[in-house]
């Protein structure tokens, strides 16, 4: 192959050529049936790439790295009783929605946190506070150690599965975590700023729970096509 | 033990390995298992595709050993994760001599020319296609795993193996030209 926009094809598979490269190819390729076909290839090679999945390695590698790093792997406590966790995935589409989710929630994140809540929240609406100065038990429910557990709990379930998932889905998948933990954190500045402020909390109860939402989602779904 | 940026309950709550993080930066040898356990089956991959299978375990095991010797660097700026696949990044390009040695040994003639007898079968595709990307040449086979698998951009790349992108581009559409035939 000795057409010199082959060797462009790549870029402009990857959206990387300028603008007017971009169209002088375009018109190539409307032309040239082996640049059209190279292409195809080369789109079938990087998809093949981008859907490979992680395997372990064929042997524990734990009680070398334990002696090497000075630790008597067998002092070390097992990890027993550790089942096998079960195939699943996510589609794209699905974790594509799922962000725009968490974006919407963090940018309503944002907004409570530098507004100090939405129009109409009047002086009148603010519970009483009680004696030691700290909000009412029911608007601290995201506050509460079962909370914290239970999104923990998650957390690790989804880590034990994270192996199984392609590359670009997990990136794709803690950029949303990421997103949703950032609306979290804006929230509880916002509630440590008025912590009587019984929106506030609900926002924050709100995105404790999408988060919640999301991982229990992410352990549970199938693979798609099973 | 002082406490570490990473260390506290929203960070925990945001990084499912920022706790036992910070427990194995305290010495606590079952948490890094359990990190080790969660991430070992990736770093693997990633070693077993940059650098290949043969020397795949002990790099696996080079990574983890570098890890926890780094441990205390660890600030929480990013996720774990996200720091961890950096640094065995990095472990696994100071290999390069391992991995010439690797492509010496099994690609005798031109590294880039790769006949198959026959067509795979598409169940054997994907096991073709790993073999296949073990004996690209080590640059290109580097840039290929790091760009398309792990998804890295040309910057990115060219940062960690102190190239330009532009080397980055031309590697990346070597190794794909190459694999290309597996297909066809």
């Amino acid at each position: 192959m000795h057409d010199p926009w082959t060797e462009r094809l790549s870029e402009y598979l990857d959206e990387e050529l300028p603008a007017a490269e971009l169209v002088a190819l375009e018109q190539h390729l409307a032309g040239c049936d082996a640049c059209r076909a190279v292409l195809e290839e080369l789109r079938a090679v990087a998809a093949i790439a981008a859907g490979s999945t992680a395997s372990p390695p064929t042997r524990d590698l734990w009680p070398d790295i334990a002696r090497r790093i000075g630790v008597d792997s067998a002092a070390v406590v097992p990890i027993a009783g550790r089942r096998p966790p079960p195939r699943f995935s996510f589609t794209v589409p699905q974790l594509a929605a799922a962000a725009v989710v968490l974006m919407m929630l963090s940018g309503g994140g944002v907004w409570l946190a530098t507004t100090g809540g939405g129009p109409g929240r009047g002086v009148a609406t603010a519970p009483a506070r009680t004696e030691a100065g700290n909000p009412p038990a029911q608007l601290a429910a995201s506050e509460s150690p079962g909370y914290e557990s239970a999104i923990a709990d998650l957390e690790l379930a989804l880590a034990d599965r994270r192996d199984r998932l392609d590359t670009a889905t997990v990136r794709v998948l803690e950029r949303s975590l990421a997103t949703i933990d950032g609306a979290i954190a804006e929230a509880r500045a916002a509630v440590e700023r008025d912590p009587a402020n019984p929106y506030l909390h609900r926002h924050l109860d709100g995105a404790m729970k999408k988060k919640m939402d999301i991982l229990r989602r992410a352990v549970t779904v199938r693979r798609a096509g099973t | 033990m002082a406490t570490l940026a990473y260390d506290t309950p929203l960070a925990r709550t945001a990084d499912p390995d920022a706790e036992d993080a910070a427990r194995a930066a305290a010495g606590d040898a079952a948490a890094f298992e359990r990190i080790y356990r969660r991430h070992c089956a990736r770093i693997h991959s990633l070693a077993r595709r940059m650098i290949g299978a043969a020397d795949a375990d002990e790099a696996t095991q080079d990574v983890f050993v570098r890890t926890w010797q780094k441990l205390g660097l660890f600030r929480g700026d990013a996720l774990f994760g996200t720091w961890l696949y950096r640094l065995a990044i990095n472990v696994l390009l100071g290999r390069r001599g391992a991995a010439a040695k690797y492509q010496e040994r099994n690609a005798g003639g031109d590294p880039t020319v790769l006949p198959l007898a026959t067509r795979p079968d598409r169940i054997d595709l994907r096991v073709d296609f790993e073999q296949a990307v073990e004996l690209l040449p080590p640059g290109a086979r580097q840039v290929f795993v790091l760009h398309d698998v792990e998804g890295y951009t040309h910057e990115e790349i060219a940062e960690l193996m102190g190239v330009s992108a532009g080397t980055s581009k031309s590697q990346l559409h070597r190794a794909r030209m190459t694999l290309r035939q597996y297909l066809a």
